[in-house]
């Protein structure tokens, strides 16, 4: 049986839970390109690391201890830190 | 997806990538989470592809990749 | 889903033409009147028994095999069963009539046959038993299980992997601290604290201006933790905040520190357990901590108004989580409510926009003129001791405080007036650049007397614990037609 609750608020947005609002552009931001550690996946994110500076946008590379678990909670305030959007791949 | 979810709850955006054979599990770990993250999927196999075709991989991807990250244009 | 009415008709249709009997096992007189049913169970004059706890039972009725299953309750909510035993005569599709607790002279009339012949040895009355549908918490669970609920607001289902307690934080409705989930029992429940119907509109809040329900109010109240008598509070509170008066939104869109203050006034604060004593402004009271923090959360979430939104507050204050307490009234130094008009002993509640409070000490004073002087003179700073008239304040006096002024006879209308009076303020001192501050009024003043507070700009409440020769001085936010001002309202225990 899921939990059903009763809605606190004037429900003048929707119920789901949504992403975060979307800049018109990446000009001016840091992008974390997150590597979740399974083979092939540097190849992948080198290639993205060369798009994204060749357009000016500049990027930041991080690694995950394994794949088989949630970043570690030091990675992620890290990445929080010195980023303000994030590609994480490649899951297969 | 924990880690986009997570992030994205610290005020970043962010997307994750994926091979196609994972379209199904996403969704179904979205409904579980109660939180649909931007997402990429590119296409299966990975793991036995060369190094070039990696690279297409990543060109092919760049511009949705981009559009998931950025306000579509009107 | 389905009204009470519809279901109670459904209930009917579902059980027939006929008498029908509801019992429960856990009950003497059922067991006492199991005979009598069997009998007129088998003479086809009573039509099915039903059993709110245990199909064997009664066990000569089980044995003819007229026993219907009710442990779900279904049918005797439906049908709104108080006691048990109960005979109910349904005749052409609607309930004619029916019969509580045992006595056999009413059994006899009411199933149309002399009961006395056959089962005069048995007493002839006795009462009966209160019916399971009504056990403590069953109402609102049958109701919810039934979908019988008048309930408006939207449901939020939660994902499957969702921790209740994450998923209300990540949907933006926490203050900080974790909430209680609002599902819709526990909503019931809360709505039991009013004889309001839940679809009466209380207020609209700002900023957002949405119409605020009492269902709403008693949502966020589940939430912050009250408890369903506290409920005539907080919808009093709610309908304050909302008046222009008060301007709600103002408050909530300055970058000035100052939150809420609910003080309340008469029987219902003990009713309800509040705290007006030791550690009034602190933690530890269920009431005092819970009542401030739903009016906060209905602010929050129904009227859309949070911190880093509209509320740009450089510091706020920690009473923004909430801020409500009780005043001593048992001092015989009158209360708040009474000096803004309300009759001696009726409830209520006056709603201040203030900051945290400020400590004054005094230990030295033995009379009263010296003691109005320690208050006047710390009263100067609220705000700045350099700007007047714009902003009020209440006055916390303890009860060593107050027994030096009770000693020399004065009464609130002394102690304001006392007050007012140490508070006319030289245009000289407070003028931009005197003392060398440049914050001030305006150089022209420079030989007017300004009063620190306007006329009704100072409220008094008695209240903190017996030890402690402390009292202390809540500052508001600015009064005036773009500030706020202290409103009072009734609070209505039974609404």
């Amino acid at each position: 049986m899921p939990t059903l609750l009763l809605d606190p608020t004037g429900e003048r947005s929707v119920v789901e839970r949504t992403q975060n609002e979307r800049p018109p552009s990446l000009k001016g931001m840091t992008v974390g390109l997150l590597d979740i550690s399974k083979p092939r996946g540097n190849v992948f994110l080198d290639r993205l690391e060369s798009l994204l500076n060749e357009s000016g946008i500049a990027t930041r590379r991080y690694i995950k201890p394994t794949f088989t678990k949630p970043a570690p909670v030091d990675l992620r305030h890290e990445i929080a830190r010195e980023c303000q959007a994030v590609i994480e791949a490649l899951a297969d | 997806m924990h880690d986009i979810a997570d992030l994205e709850s610290r005020g970043l955006i962010g997307v994750f990538v994926a091979s196609d054979v994972f379209v199904e599990a996403a969704a179904a770990q979205s409904a579980s989470l109660g939180f649909a993250p931007a997402s990429v999927f590119v296409q299966h196999p990975i793991q036995d592809r060369t190094d070039d075709e990696m690279r297409v991989l990543a060109e092919k991807a760049y511009a949705v990749l981009v559009e998931r990250l950025t306000t579509n244009p009107s | 889903m389905p009204t009470l009415d519809e279901l109670r008709a459904a209930t009917i249709n579902e059980l027939g033409d006929g008498i029908h009997a509801f019992v429960k096992r856990d009950c003497a007189t059922c067991a006492l009147v199991a005979p009598v049913l069997a009998s007129l169970v088998h003479k086809s004059v009573v039509q099915t028994v039903h059993s709110q706890d245990d199909v064997a039972f009664p066990k000569e009725v089980a044995a003819i095999g007229s026993i219907t299953d009710d442990t779900s309750l279904r049918r005797s909510y439906g049908l709104d069963i108080e006691t048990v035993p109960t005979l109910v005569r349904i005749e052409n599709g609607e309930e004619v009539g029916r019969t509580v607790g045992w006595s056999i002279a009413e059994w006899s009339s009411f199933v149309h046959r002399d009961l006395v012949a056959e089962f005069g040895s048995l007493p002839s009355w006795r009462p009966g038993c209160g019916s399971k549908n009504l056990d403590i918490g069953m109402p609102e669970k049958l109701a919810v299980a039934l979908g019988v609920t008048s309930v408006r607001s939207r449901r939020v289902e939660l994902a499957s992997a969702e921790d209740e307690h994450e998923a209300m934080y990540a949907r933006g409705w926490s203050d900080g601290l974790p909430l209680i989930p609002p599902t819709e029992e526990r909503v019931l429940r809360m709505l039991t604290g009013t004889s309001r119907r839940p679809d009466e509109l209380v207020a609209v809040v700002p900023p957002d201006l949405v119409d605020c329900t009492v269902e709403k109010v008693a949502i966020n109240a589940v939430m912050a933790g009250c408890k369903p008598e506290y409920l005539p509070v907080v919808l009093a509170a709610v309908e304050a905040a909302c008046t222009s008066a008060f301007n709600a939104h103002g408050l909530l869109a300055t970058t000035y520190f100052s939150g809420p203050v609910i003080v309340v006034n008469g029987r219902i604060a003990a009713d309800i357990g509040m705290n007006s004593g030791v550690n009034v402004f602190g933690q530890g009271n269920r009431a005092n901590a819970t009542i401030g923090r739903a009016l906060q959360l209905v602010i929050r979430n129904v009227g859309g108004g949070v911190p880093g939104g509209i509320d740009r507050a450089t510091f706020g204050n920690p009473g923004k989580i909430g801020f409500c307490f009780a005043e001593t009234e048992s001092a015989g130094w009158g209360s708040l409510a009474e000096d803004r008009g309300i009759a001696a002993g009726v409830s209520a509640l006056t709603l201040f926009a203030g900051e945290g409070p400020r400590g004054v000490v005094d230990q030295k004073s033995r009379t009263s003129e010296s003691l109005i002087r320690s208050f006047a003179v710390c009263l100067r700073s609220v705000a700045h001791p350099k700007l007047p008239i714009g902003f009020d304040a209440i006055l916390a006096i303890s009860p060593e405080h107050l027994r030096t002024f009770q000693a020399d006879g004065w009464d609130r209308a002394r102690v304001r007036n006392e007050l007012h009076a140490l508070l006319q303020l030289p245009g000289a001192d407070i003028i931009r650049g005197a003392g060398g501050i440049d914050e001030g009024v305006p150089e022209h003043l420079v030989n007017a007397i300004i009063p620190k507070f306007r006329p009704d700009g100072l409220l008094l409440t008695h209240c903190g614990g017996d030890a402690g020769m402390f009292s202390a001085i809540i500052g508001g936010w600015v009064n005036g037609v773009e500030g706020s001002q202290a409103t009072t309202v009734e609070i209505d225990p039974w609404r």
